[in-house]
Parts: C-alpha cells; sequence; structure tokens
C-alpha cells in the first residue's frame, strides 16, 4: 500500500497542489528542525552554542569524546549506556517470550474468554504508574532491588508486556485461519505449525513488536530516577544529570542528548510502517 | 485403534467430554505466564496502594504507620495544591491529547497526497515520536524557548519582539507545546493508515457523482477515518495521562505540577508522607478509571467490528 | 483409496440453536467424486470441514473406511484438502509447499523429490517449482494447491469450492481437467460448491444440502429427472425450473386458464392425496411455443443466445400475473409484445405442499 491515492486524478488543480507540496516540506522541516539544531549543537564548541544561533561553525567531535569520558563523581555514560542495553534488551526477551504465547492463545487457539483476558491486559496500561510507585519502591527497598538492574529488568517487562500482547494479536489475526489449516491437515503438529508457518508470517510483526518495547523501554525516566538513581541507573537519567550540571554545557549537553537517542529513532526509521500497523491496523481491520 | 464394528449408538459423551476438557488447557497453559506476571506486578502493588492510603505513614522522619480511615482522602478536598495539581493534569492531558490529534490530522492529509519525497517526510516527521522525552523537554527549554541561547526568542528579536522566558512564564503551555510536538507524529501514523486503507473506488464513485473536495472529506473520510481517530484518542490518553519526565525535566514542578509528579513530590521525591501520596494516586486511579471506561467501550467497539467481519 | 460414510452427523455451533449440518447420513464409495452442493449457510463447507476434522461432530459420526474417525485430529486422518483460497504457505517455495505433508511424513528428501516432481509433471508446475506462490498467477496458485494434495497419495480429497477464485473462462477449462485428473488417479473426493453446474458437470453423484439438511443424493441425471422436492427442482437445472403453486379444480391441476397433462403415474399417485394446493414445476425446455391452445401470454423478455433462446411469458394465475420461461430454438422469430401460447410437450413435475414430490 503506498499514499497518495487518493488525490483527484483528473482535474487536480497544478498549482495549488505545488504549493500545497512546498507547504508540506516546510512544515515538516520545521517540525524536524529541533532534532537536527540539537545535532547540530553536538558538534559545536561552546562559545559557538551558547550564544545567538550560529549554522556555520567549524565542526568537532570533542562534546562526543567528552561526554563519554569517564569522569570521577559523575555517572559514567558506558556504565549508563551498559545498564539501559542490558535492561531494555533483557526485558524484551521476556516480554517476547511472554508475549507470543499469550498473542496466540488470544488469537489463533483462542481460550474461551479471550476478549475478557485483552482487556484485562489493556487496562493495566490505564493504571498510573504513579499509582503503583510508592508500594514498588518499598517492595524494592525491602528486597534489596533498589538500584539494580533486576528492578528495572521486571518493571520494564510489566510496563510493555500489554502493548506487546495486544499488537502480537493483531499480528496472529493477519495469519490465515486455512494455512493454520491446511498445516494440520498435512500432518504437522502444532510446534511444527507454529515454526513453518505461523512464525515465517508473522516475523516482521515480531520484530515490530520487539523495536517499540526497546523505544519505550530506553526511552523510559520515571521509574528509573526513582528506583534506580545511583547504581544501576540509565541513558536517560544520564542526559539528565548532564542538564542538572549545565552551566554553558549546552554544546556537550547535545551530544549527550544525540547519543542517546540515537540508536532508538535508527530503529523506530527502519520499522515505523509495521510499528503502526501493529498498533492501529490489525485492532480495526 | 482397530476397525471399531459401527452400531448405531455409541455413547461417546465422555470420551468427548474429557477431550474437550483437556483441549481448554492445552489452550489456556501458553497464555498463563503473561497472565500470572502481569497480575502479580501491576494488581498487587495497587492494593498496597489501597491500603496505604487510608494510613498515616511518613518514612522520614519514621514514624509508625496507624490507620486514619479516610482522613487522608479528606485532606484531598481542602488541599489547594492537589486542586492545583488535578486541574493541571486535565488540563495538560486534555489539550495535548486533542491539539496533537489535530496536528497528526492535519500531517496525515499532507503526507496522504502525491508529494516528492513523502517517505523521507514521513521519516522526518515521526522523528520527535522517537525522541527521549527526557531529551526533547530539555532541547525545547534550553535550544528553542531558553530566554539566552533558545532560537525562538532569537527569532522573536529579530523580528523586534522582546525576548521571553517562556518556560518559567507559561510551565503548563511550554511543556504541552512539547507534548504536542512528539505525540503528534505518533496521531499522524494511525490516521495516514487510516487514509491509505480507505477503499478507493467509494472515493471515486462519491467524486462521480458530484461531491466537492470538501464535501468528499467531511462525508466520507471522516466518517471513515473515526475509528482510527479514536484509537489514538485512547493511546494518547493512556500515555499522556501519566506524564512526568516534561514536568521534570522542564520546570522541576514549578508552576507545572500534575498529579503524578504532586504523588511524586508527596512521597519519593521530598515528602516521605507515604499514606497521604497514597490517597493521591488512588485518586488518579479513579479518574484513570473514567477514562478507561470510555476507552475500553471504544475497544470493545473495535473488536466487535472485527468479530462482524 | 477409501470409503467416506457419514452416520447421523451433526455439528452445532455454540450459542446456535439451529444445527449447521442435521443428522448427515451419507455414503461415498471408494474412487468417487461426490459433489455437496447448496446455497450459502447450507452446511456444506461444514459437513466438508467435519470429515476434514476442522469442525467437532457433535452428534454421530464419521467413519473412512469403515475406520470411526469421529475423534481423530485432523493430521491424523490421511486427507488432503483444497482450500478456496488455496492457503498456500507464502514463505515456502512451490516445491516446499507441496512436500510439506511429506516432510511432516518424515519421507527422505530424495523420495520427496521425486514424488514432487512427479507431481509437478502431472500438474504442469515443473519450470515453477522454485517460485514463491505470489509470484504465480491465480490458475497456476490453483494447480499448486492440486499438486499438495495430490503428492500426498491420501486416501480422499476434500475440496472446498477449490475453482470459485478463477475467472470463469479458466474455470470451466479447470473444471474438466480436475475431473479428469480425479478419474486417473481414482481416489475418493469430496467436493463443494455453490456452483449448481459446476456440480452437474463434475460430480458422479451430486448430494444437495439446504439448511444442514441433506436433500438429495443421487446421479445429476437422475436429480434433475427426478428431483425429491420443490427445493431440489428449483435449484438444479439452469435456467431454472419454472415453479408454481397450484390448486385442484374438480380433480385437475389448473395452471391459468390451462389444464395441467399428467403422466398416468402422477395422476395415480394424485388421486392417493387430498389437499387442493401443489407445486407445479415444469423445465423451460419441455416446452413449446403455439398459435393457439395451451396457454396464452404475452412476451416480454427474449433472451437471445444464438443456439437457443428463452422467451419470458406473463400469463394470468390465480388472479395475478406470473411468468414462465420457455426455451426455443435460436432461430424462432419472436419479440416482445408478441401474443403467444405456451404448450407443455415433456415431463412434469407435481409437489405436496409441503415440498416433497409427488410424480
Amino acid at each position: 500500500m503506498s499514499g497518495g491515492n487518493t488525490g483527484p486524478v483528473v482535474g487536480a488543480r497544478g498549482l495549488g497542489s505545488f504549493l500545497l507540496g512546498i507547504a508540506t516540506w516546510i512544515i515538516t522541516l520545521l517540525f524536524f528542525f529541533p532534532v537536527f539544531w540539537m545535532v547540530l549543537n553536538g558538534f559545536k564548541e561552546e562559545v559557538d552554542a551558547n550564544t545567538d544561533p550560529k549554522l556555520f561553525f567549524d565542526p568537532t567531535l570533542d562534546r562526543f569524546s567528552e561526554v563519554t569520558e569517564d569522569t570521577t563523581g559523575l555517572l559514567s555514560f558506558s556504565e549508563a549506556f551498559a545498564n539501559s542495553f542490558w535492561s531494555v534488551l533483557i526485558s524484551t526477551i521476556v516480554v517476547m517470550a511472554m508475549a507470543i504465547p499469550a498473542a496466540y492463545a488470544l488469537s489463533i487457539r483462542p481460550v474461551e474468554k479471550w476478549r475478557d483476558v485483552l482487556f484485562f491486559f489493556i487496562s493495566t496500561k490505564f493504571l498510573p504508574i504513579v499509582a503503583a510507585i510508592l508500594p514498588l519502591w518499598i517492595i524494592a527497598r525491602d528486597a534489596g532491588l533498589l538500584n539494580t538492574r533486576l528492578v528495572l529488568i521486571i518493571l520494564y517487562t510489566a510496563m510493555n508486556l500489554p502493548l506487546a500482547v495486544w499488537m502480537l494479536r493483531s499480528f496472529f489475526n493477519e495469519v490465515p485461519k486455512e494455512l493454520i489449516e491446511a498445516a494440520s491437515i498435512d500432518g504437522a503438529k502444532i510446534s511444527s505449525q507454529i515454526r513453518s508457518v505461523i512464525l515465517p508470517i508473522v516475523a516482521p510483526g515480531l520484530a515490530a513488536t520487539a523495536l517499540l518495547c526497546v523505544i519505550f523501554a530506553w526511552n523510559e525516566f520515571f521509574l528509573a530516577v526513582q528506583l534506580n538513581p545511583v547504581d544501576g541507573t540509565t541513558v536517560p537519567v544520564w542526559v539528565q544529570s548532564n542538564v542538572s550540571s549545565r552551566g554553558n554545557f549546552l554544546a556537550k549537553l547535545s551530544a549527550a542528548s544525540t547519543l542517546a537517542t540515537l540508536p532508538v529513532v535508527l530503529a523506530g526509521w527502519v520499522a515505523q510502517k509495521r510499528m503502526i500497523r501493529g498498533l492501529a491496523m490489525g485492532a480495526i481491520k | 485403534m482397530a476397525t471399531t464394528t459401527p452400531t448405531d449408538v455409541i455413547d461417546r459423551s465422555e470420551e468427548i467430554r474429557r477431550i474437550q476438557r483437556k483441549e481448554k488447557w492445552r489452550r489456556r497453559i501458553p497464555l498463563l505466564p503473561a497472565l500470572l506476571f502481569t497480575i502479580v506486578v501491576t494488581q498487587i502493588p495497587f492494593l498496597f496502594s489501597l491500603y496505604y492510603s487510608v494510613t498515616e505513614w511518613t518514612i522520614r522522619p519514621a514514624r509508625p504507620r496507624t490507620f486514619n480511615g479516610l482522613s487522608n482522602y479528606a485532606e484531598l478536598v481542602t488541599n489547594k495544591f492537589f486542586r492545583d495539581a488535578l486541574l493541571t493534569s486535565v488540563l495538560m492531558t486534555v489539550s495535548s491529547v486533542l491539539l496533537s490529534l489535530l496536528v497528526g490530522t492535519g500531517l496525515a492529509l499532507l503526507l496522504d497526497r502525491k508529494v516528492f519525497g513523502q517517505g523521507f517526510l514521513r521519516t522526518l516527521l515521526i522523528t520527535p515520536f522517537l525522541i527521549m522525552p527526557v531529551v526533547a523537554s530539555q532541547v525545547w527549554s534550553s535550544q528553542m524557548l531558553s530566554r539566552t541561547f533558545g532560537v525562538v526568542n532569537w527569532l522573536l528579536e529579530t523580528v523586534g519582539v522582546d525576548r521571553i522566558e517562556f518556560v518559567s512564564r507559561y510551565p503548563l503551555w511550554s511543556i504541552v507545546l512539547v507534548l504536542v510536538w512528539q505525540w503528534s507524529p505518533f496521531m499522524m501514523l494511525i490516521v495516514l493508515a487510516g487514509l491509505q486503507g480507505q477503499d478507493a473506488s467509494v472515493l471515486e464513485a462519491a467524486r462521480v457523482d458530484g461531491a466537492t473536495s470538501r464535501g468528499i472529506f467531511f462525508q466520507i473520510t471522516l466518517p471513515q477515518l473515526r475509528p482510527y481517530l479514536e484509537l489514538g484518542l485512547l493511546l494518547g490518553s493512556i500515555y499522556l495521562i501519566q506524564v512526568f519526565d516534561h514536568v521534570e525535566v522542564m520546570t522541576g514542578g514549578r508552576g507545572a505540577a500534575n498529579v503524578p509528579y504532586f504523588v511524586y513530590q508527596r512521597s519519593i521525591g521530598g515528602g516521605w508522607s507515604f499514606g497521604q501520596a497514597s490517597a493521591f494516586s488512588i485518586v488518579v486511579v479513579v479518574f484513570s478509571i473514567i477514562i478507561a471506561t470510555f476507552g475500553l467501550r471504544v475497544l470493545s467497539g473495535l473488536l466487535e467490528g472485527e468479530e462482524a467481519a | 483409496m477409501a470409503e467416506v460414510t457419514y452416520k447421523s452427523a451433526s455439528r452445532i455451533y455454540p450459542g446456535s440453536e439451529i444445527p449447521a449440518v442435521n443428522a448427515l447420513d451419507l455414503e461415498i464409495t471408494d474412487g468417487e467424486l461426490l459433489v455437496l452442493v447448496g446455497p450459502s449457510g447450507s452446511g456444506k463447507s461444514t459437513a466438508l470441514r467435519m470429515l476434514a476434522g476442522l469442525e467437532f461432530v457433535d452428534e454421530g459420526s464419521i467413519l473412512i473406511n469403515g475406520k470411526d474417525v469421529t475423534l481423530t485430529p485432523p493430521q491424523d486422518r490421511d486427507i488432503a484438502m483444497v482450500f478456496q483460497n488455496y492457503a498456500l504457505y507464502p514463505g515456502m517455495t512451490v516445491a516446499e509447499n507441496m512436500g510439506f505433508a511429506l516432510k511432516q511424513q518424515k519421507v527422505p528428501k530424495e523420495e520427496r523429490r521425486r514424488q514432487v516432481e512427479e507431481a509437478a509433471r502431472i500438474l504442469d508446475l515443473t519450470e515453477y517449482l522454485d517460485r514463491k506462490p505470489k509470484n504465480l498467477s491465480g490458475g497456476q496458485r490453483q494447480r499448486v494447491a492440486m499438486g499438495r494434495a495430490i503428492v500426498r497419495s491420501p486416501q480422499v480429497f476434500l475440496m472446498d469450492e477449490p475453482l470459485s477464485n478463477l475467472d470463469a473462462k479458466l474455470r470451466v477449462q479447470t473444471r474438466t481437467e480436475l475431473a479428469d485428473l480425479q478419474a486417473r488417479l481414482g481416489v475418493t473426493t469430496v467436493y463443494v460448491t455453490h456452483d449448481q453446474v459446476e456440480a452437474m458437470t463434475m460430480g458422479h453423484r451430486v448430494a444437495v444440502l439446504k439448511d444442514g439438511i441433506l436433500q438429495q443424493a443421487d446421479r445429476p441425471r437422475t436429480l434433475y429427472s427426478e428431483p425429491k422436492n420443490r427445493f431440489v427442482a428449483g435449484f438444479i437445472g439452469s435456467p431454472a425450473m419454472n415453479l408454481f403453486d397450484i390448486d385442484r379444480v374438480d380433480g385437475q391441476l389448473r395452471l391459468g386458464s390451462m389444464t395441467v397433462p399428467l403422466s398416468a403415474s402422477t395422476d395415480a399417485a394424485l388421486e392417493s392425496t387430498s389437499g387442493t394446493s401443489f407445486g407445479f414445476g415444469v423445465r423451460p425446455e419441455h416446452m413449446t411455443l403455439t398459435t393457439e391452445g395451451g396457454l396464452p401470454g404475452e412476451v416480454i423478455v427474449v433472451e437471445e443466445l444464438g443456439s437457443e433462446a428463452f422467451i419470458h411469458v406473463k400469463f394470468e394465475h390465480r388472479g395475478s400475473d406470473e411468468t414462465i420461461v420457455v426455451r426455443t430454438d435460436g432461430e424462432t422469430a419472436i419479440d416482445r409484445g408478441d401474443f403467444v401460447n405456451v404448450t407443455i410437450s415433456g415431463p412434469t413435475h407435481v409437489f405436496a405442499e409441503s415440498g416433497e414430490r409427488i410424480g
């Protein structure tokens, strides 16, 4: 499916259409400008960044090496990156490991009350995290989990699981029922049906779902700053610690921000179309 | 199985029941890990909150937990700060959801046309949604809106308007601005999915019937988009009612503390009165349930449609 | 090679009172091509899916070769099925699609390839073996679906409207190829279609279903000439049989102003029934147009098909306008607005008020 199929074919006013195209470009560039500016500032000397906006300057990578250097007393980028990396990776794997069978049981061979179960999963997303943070904090403190990766892994899993179940169910629903019937008539056991028929079809959906989980977990700040303010903290907390010590460090901050956002932005660009199909199309069509 | 001699009446009801029971469990088992995990991690803390909310409990300085009935809730009614936070929450959520839906729809309509570099433009447009909230807040407050280094202020000055410290003058609306910037792309993608899923022959039929572009949009496109707009409203509300990062990074709660932030301030953010904070959070849950009831109705409408199809 | 038996088999969907398939009794002999036909909602697909093991049998049983398979999962029934939309595995090549069932049976790779190539040769698919289904035309996909069924040499072929996604011309051509293939392989086949022409041209026997109930299962010729009830009479044949409600007046059946001619046996059967309301049917080719006598009426539509023509004649029956369709050869010069007389020249059918055939 490609866009642009709904515009009039005959009698389109050439000039109006052209102007709208120009407008689209201008609006898009304005929308993107803050991101562009952030990246640009990361390549500046502080004197160039902390002044009136400058578009032309001698680009430097010094800020990037500064922020990634280990500094005593401050959180180091490499530590935060490692914490983020492992919390996000493991929680996403655990989410997928639980969500795939669950989505299967809500879609392909549904349990009797699949709709109620799906509602339950989604309804947990309506419970504000803030309502749970106090007991979580106390439980984590009493269990000695404060400032550990484990607590974030557990909570990121809980945070992303409902969304993953919801999206995966959408993708599983797109597997034609006849294919599974054909496989079972062809003598395939359930394990073989899943491996040979279902997974190849939903693979792109699995990737998109996992990516969305990665995005939300990577960007998560509230739980990380509440439960892991010291050790085991993550990239968003590290960025924020750069903000607090700002002074005239805009270029440095920009370099830090750029590094922090880069992995997820790239992932999102790759998966953009499928992500939305899982969120929207599967639910509606 | 050997060849059975077919008799006319074979009572297999026992066997059938056994098979059906076994099948039921075979279907349930894959669901159980996810379900149990979700129940344990999301429901149990909530029950704790409910319990804390009827106690007097401050942990710094540590005092024993005592039962105090509904007085935490009574306090809510009189607490001016809480009322402010509630109002902030409502304003922030409603305005950011509606505005991002509006802007997102606009962007989607622009992108649904034949535009040079369509895919590239879409990629640029979704970027704000992918940006870490902490970073987005930081970029806007220190590089766009800042009085000294902000691009916006620099532009204002070049056209002869005095520089303004936006974030401290309009903390709530500065946050809403960033939220709309981040969530419009998300709404755009949902609406775009809806626009591209439209039945082209219906649009052609309408055009043949002499409908104007305006007429087509309001009478055909918009009704068809409705489920997508509802979905955007729903998902947007789920996430935007919980905004914390932007408040923390942009304002530190000054002038724009919403309920989540207020609960935080009252407890682990420095207040340490857990009993009272829990009561606040329970109120958030009640509000969320109201939204959820509406939201689930939307969802159930979506699922009904799926079953009818 | 196998016989298939439905013994009072019923399927009642959960939440529904009315069975989708109601106490179906049907025996299909070894090597036979039996067609299940009926309008949508008649339960024909459900009946097929019960045999496949894809639908639960709530009551009764199903036997393949004398063995009760009612509770056997589809994996263990040794059947092959061709689906309406072919259900080809999109990630696999044509060869992999066709070899999938053999792979499940742990057939060695060499043997698998040999059998796939053999089937591909029969179906003219050899040059497409390495393609993915999405790179095939509709007709080729249909053949791959057939190939997937053939490769297994199953006991029974099940086909669920396998031709309905082809265009009209290809459908007619594939119809004969398929019937020919079935005859050569000699595998018992159950074939579901809603198209009665397909049913009549392909089936050794045709079973007509309506509302989950088997109406009649017979050879096409019998179904056509001796429909058991009014529904079958109207469903089989194109254009459809002319069917009217008629009254018995003074021991005679009256259609419009005409007394209906009846065979001696029908007359005798009528004698032994009471009641005055009947159903009457006559096929378009069993009437002629004359200039006098018979049933007078006005021509309102002329369908010219070249080799033949169908004349729609309006006449008055029991005080209201009715239309009867008469087949004539293509040469007859008749125009809309002409007044003609319709004479019955062939067999007629009389049904009781309940719909049952009288004669």
